[in-house]
């Protein structure tokens, strides 16, 4: 029997597939409003605002002038090496917290976002207090021997790359757990029956399933170290100028708007490169021929 | 034996999985492990490839003890449920996957992982994706994958139960015609006692972690070892009675002789239903009872009756139909029934 | 007078809004009690102790609640300003903001009829901005380091690293920082202004390479003169004044030091203008400025203020007349006109590595 509707069965296989996309459009409406909302039209408003009064001299001034090149290329250089560090610091503990059991998995779960819980102001004045010349980990290392004088571990690079670490460790772990989680076991299994050692299984078939996870940790700490003002303004003793840090600048202290949104939108285009580049690699490395 | 397994204990907690099997496979043979769900078949077969050490017993593969050599080492090819296919690499390097694990030369590499997909007639698939074949594909691909190395055993886990059911059959018998052609001694693995019936050289039929009985398919189901064997494999009407001096009385259709030797004393008696005649051939028959119809299924090349004795009792009868037959009673007809004695079969009291 | 009539009738029909006429309150009664004032300062320890000194006063005189905001923020005030309806009634203003605010017009000028700024000092009297206290940039050092008055003093001797070794630091920022460089190149305090940027980064770079820390929040140098990450640091008095009343070994050197005034402003628009004025009045009253100066070492500019407080705290005071004498004012105008420039050239010489 033909529907009265439609002449064909196509057609009517079309009709209800359109209408389940637009009834699944629809459950996604709210968060596409809230996005257009909150993300899209203030990004529109900074882009306009850095062309305001139809003049690029402020692009130009953000991506020529050597002072903001240089402090773009430091930024990008430290959120790359905050994002290796947390890399190779998450891998091994995702890997085992997808491996625990209930109860390794809720205090580790626990140890991880425990940090969460203070304000990053507090964590910062923390490693202060940790890492100063006289700090705790100075002085436990000089008490046993092991050094004579202070490592310098507070005011430079060092002390950002461990302050920035501790903050955006959870950023990595969970991505990178969740991709684990979506590893069926019998794939390692199946890899070790067919006679790889457990390190080669996990090379070859765990640790390439798990990239998408690795992926999206790094794409997230990678963009959010680029926003990071406070902590590397306190652990770098102003040794360190990240880029969010001029930013933040030209915005409070002399209210330059047009300029703040130039430099933020070279940012925006440098971390939107890198992400692409990003999410490239991993995908050549998913489907890479051995 | 190709395989040996002595004694196996496994323990979860309080609970046996395995409470002490012993089973031995001949080089060349596919034998099945048919068991229900929970009845320890699977548990059996990680201790034999290596995922699960058991407490007692022991592991042989050709003479040589494997209970505590880790997977890698034991040179067993496998077939997961799932076929566990590695879905980043193309079937071509899946199926290199072993291989390159045991170091051989590329050249080589090449040739067998082309010799494999020849095999299960996947020549022109080497470069896609898992995900890019269908059910029957994917599971050719990890039947190459588990065979290509020469593994001194195929461990097959229920490999079809995701697939429909006509190309569950066509795959059965390919699979069975590669097994035979390589002589690759297989330990297959289903709860499905249909499959176990077409594909196997031996079955041993599993439950509550112990093999309940192992031989051939065509005398397991004839002769059955014990209750739960007879009534997981294949169909069956169980009949209750007294043995007295060589007869027993049964409701319905009096006293039927037993074979010789039998003592007295409560008897269990198994007839399979297509042992059970209807209508006019049963005159000649010893063993004669009347029935009425409660349903009838009609299967192609056979009907399934259930029927309902005077006494009460049910039975199940199978009618083999040729194209000429008439049609089968109807439901509410009253038939004639009976069963040659020889057709009998004592199951064991267990 | 025939205008005022007029305004009076169009105030009192409601036509005008009443805070467009300000500052004409002396004329007639004063406006109707609002039950709460909002009052937006710096927040922190600073707001629990405006409301001892100020607060609990204005509170207690005239039965209006005040409710405390912060942080400090001009973005956040032109864009009250610009909408017509600042939640503000006062508002502390940055320091370098304070002539912006002024140019700008996001503040009502200060009705003297109301503020009585008689006995103030001539930086005290200004149209538009209240100054509320006087606080300063001065020179912090390990008291057992440097012990018995043997610490730099002056910027001269603090960039003498011979003498006076040991880590040092200073803010990450060129305010401050540029006169200081200048005085230590033995520029007179009279003449800083308008400074000489090349000549000051010439004298910075040669303290560059002992400054072990840029701190870029306040409670930075105090801290790290505790944990003795430095020796030396520049940092804000009231900082070193909490320190020297907890006797921490830190003590502060006021030769040099940058003063700078807070302002306080009654945002343009805002509906309590005039209970705005008589909140300034209060923070006028020197027995309460001696209250808050006590606590914070803050003091306000009236003259009187001093005598209130305990006599071994005085010297403390920025605002104590022997400090007063050493210190120079920070020009904010000249800040106010080069602080970007000096800014971006700050950040440039930030990032020469040496």
């Amino acid at each position: 029997m033909s529907s009265p509707r439609a002449e064909t069965p196509g057609a009517n296989r079309r009709l209800m597939a359109r209408r389940r996309e637009a009834g699944l459009l629809l459950l996604g409406l709210p968060a596409l409003l809230l996005l257009a909302l909150v993300f899209a039209w203030p990004v529109l408003r900074l882009l306009s605002l850095s062309v305001e009064g139809g003049t690029l001299a402020h692009f130009e001034k953000a991506a020529l002038d050597g002072l903001y090149v240089t402090v773009l290329l430091d930024s990008l250089r430290i959120a790359a090496l905050v994002t290796a560090i947390c890399l190779a610091l998450a891998y091994p503990v995702a890997f085992w917290l997808s491996r625990a059991g209930r109860l390794g998995l809720a205090l580790g779960m626990f140890a991880l976002l425990l940090p969460f819980w203070t304000s990053v102001l507090v964590r910062t004045y923390a490693w202060m207090v940790l890492l100063g010349r006289n700090g705790i980990v100075n002085r436990m290392l000089r008490d046993a021997g092991w050094i004579e004088a202070p490592l310098p571990l507070l005011h430079n690079t060092t002390g950002v790359l461990i302050g920035m670490v501790h903050v955006l460790l959870p950023y990595m772990v969970l991505p990178i757990y969740a991709a684990l989680l979506r590893v069926d076991p019998d794939l390692s299994r199946a890899a070790e029956g067919l006679g790889a050692p457990a390190w080669r299984s996990f090379l070859r078939v765990t640790f390439p399933l798990s990239l998408p996870g690795v992926s999206a940790g790094c794409a997230l700490v990678f963009v959010l170290s680029l926003g990071f003002f406070i902590t590397p303004a306190l652990l770098g003793g102003g040794h360190v100028i990240m880029i969010s840090m001029l930013i933040e600048q030209q915005v409070r202290e002399f209210l330059e708007w047009p300029f703040a949104a130039a430099l933020s939108t070279v940012l925006l285009l440098a971390t939107l490169a890198i992400y692409a580049l990003i999410g490239r690699l991993t995908r050549g490395a998913r489907l890479a021929t051995p | 034996m190709q395989l040996s397994v002595t004694g196996i204990i496994r323990r979860f907690g309080p609970v046996a999985a395995l409470g002490g099997v012993d089973l031995d496979v001949a080089e060349g043979e596919f034998l099945t492990i048919l068991g229900p769900s929970g009845s320890g078949k699977t548990t059996l077969l990680k201790a034999i490839a290596g995922f699960e050490i058991p407490d007692e017993g022991a592991v042989r593969l050709g003479g040589q003890d494997v209970t505590l050599a880790p997977p890698r080492s034991r040179e067993v090819g496998m077939v997961f449920q799932n076929y566990a296919l590695f879905p980043h690499m193309s079937v071509a390097q899946n199926i290199a996957f072993p291989l390159e694990m045991r170091r051989r030369p590329r050249a080589e590499v090449r040739e067998r992982v082309a010799e494999a997909l020849r095999l299960v007639e996947l020549d022109s698939f080497g470069d896609r994706l898992p995900r890019q074949l269908s059910g029957g594909q994917q599971q050719r691909v990890a039947l190459a994958r588990a065979i290509v190395f020469n593994p001194r055993l195929l461990l097959l886990d229920e490999p079809f139960g995701a697939l429909d059911r006509k190309l569950r059959e066509s795959l059965q018998l390919e699979v069975r015609r590669l097994q035979r052609r390589l002589k690759l001694t297989t330990l297959f693995i289903t709860h499905d006692q249909e499959e176990a019936l077409i594909m196997s050289d031996r079955i041993a039929v599993m439950d509550k972690g112990r093999i309940q009985q192992i031989g051939l398919p065509g005398e397991l189901y004839a002769r059955p070892a014990s209750r739960f064997v007879a009534d997981f494999l294949g169909e069956s009407n169980l009949l209750e009675g007294r043995a007295r001096n060589g007869v027993a009385e049964l409701a319905g259709f009096g006293a039927v002789p037993l074979p010789p030797a039998q003592p007295d004393g409560k008897v269990t008696l198994l007839l399979r239903p297509e042992a059970l005649r209807i209508g006019a051939s049963t005159a000649a028959l010893p063993c004669r009872a009347e029935a009425v119809v409660l349903d009838t299924v009609f299967l192609g090349q056979s009907a399934k009756l259930r029927l309902q004795l005077d006494g009460g009792t049910e039975m199940l009868a199978r009618l083999p139909l040729r194209p000429s037959d008439p049609p089968p009673p109807p439901e509410g007809s009253r038939v004639a029934l009976g069963f040659a004695p020889e057709d009998l079969h004592v199951v064991p009291q267990g | 007078m025939p205008v005022i009539t007029r305004r009076g009738l169009l105030q009192a029909s409601g036509l005008i809004v009443p805070s467009l006429a300000a500052p004409a309150y002396a004329q007639g009664a004063p406006p109707s009690k609002p039950d709460r004032i909002v009052v937006n300062a710096s927040g922190g320890a600073m707001a629990n102790f405006l409301r001892r000194a100020y607060f609990a006063d204005f509170e207690r005189e005239h039965g209006i609640r005040v409710i405390d905001t912060s942080p400090v923020d001009f973005g956040k005030l032109r864009a009250m300003v610009n909408s017509g309806n600042p939640e503000w009634t006062v508002t502390e203003i940055g320091g370098q903001d304070a002539d912006r605010a002024r140019e700008m017009n996001l503040v009502e000028p200060i009705d003297t009829s109301i503020v009585d700024l008689s006995k103030y000092p001539a930086i005290g009297r200004q149209s538009h901005i209240f100054v509320g206290s006087a606080y300063s940039t001065v020179l912090g050092f390990r008291s057992d380091v440097f012990k018995d008055g043997s610490h730099p003093k002056g910027w001269a001797e603090f960039w003498d690293v011979a003498r006076f070794p040991g880590a040092r630091s200073l803010r990450n920022h060129p305010v401050d920082n540029l006169e200081f460089a200048l005085l230590a190149d033995g520029v007179p305090m009279d003449k800083l202004y308008p400074l000489d940027m090349d000549r000051a980064f010439r004298k910075l770079d040669q303290i560059r390479p002992h400054i072990a820390v840029w701190w870029s929040t306040g409670a930075q140098p105090a801290q790290m003169l505790v944990d003795k990450e430095v020796v030396l640091a520049t940092g804000w008095n009231g900082r070193f004044f909490e320190l020297a009343k907890k006797n921490a070994p830190v003590g502060s050197e006021f030769r040099g030091g940058s003063l700078k005034s807070s302002a306080w402003g009654i945002p343009r628009g805002t509906r309590h203008a005039y209970w705005g004025q008589k909140f300034l009045q209060t923070m006028t009253n020197p027995k309460l400025q001696a209250i808050y100066a006590t606590e914070l070492s803050y003091a306000g500019l009236h003259p009187d203020t001093v005598n209130y407080v305990a006599e071994e705290l005085r010297p403390l005071l920025p605002t104590a007349p022997a400090n007063l004498a050493q210190q120079f004012w920070l020009d904010v105008a000249w800040w106010t006109e080069n602080g970007a420039r000096a800014q971006e050239r700050w950040n440039r010489w930030m990032l020469q590595r040496g």
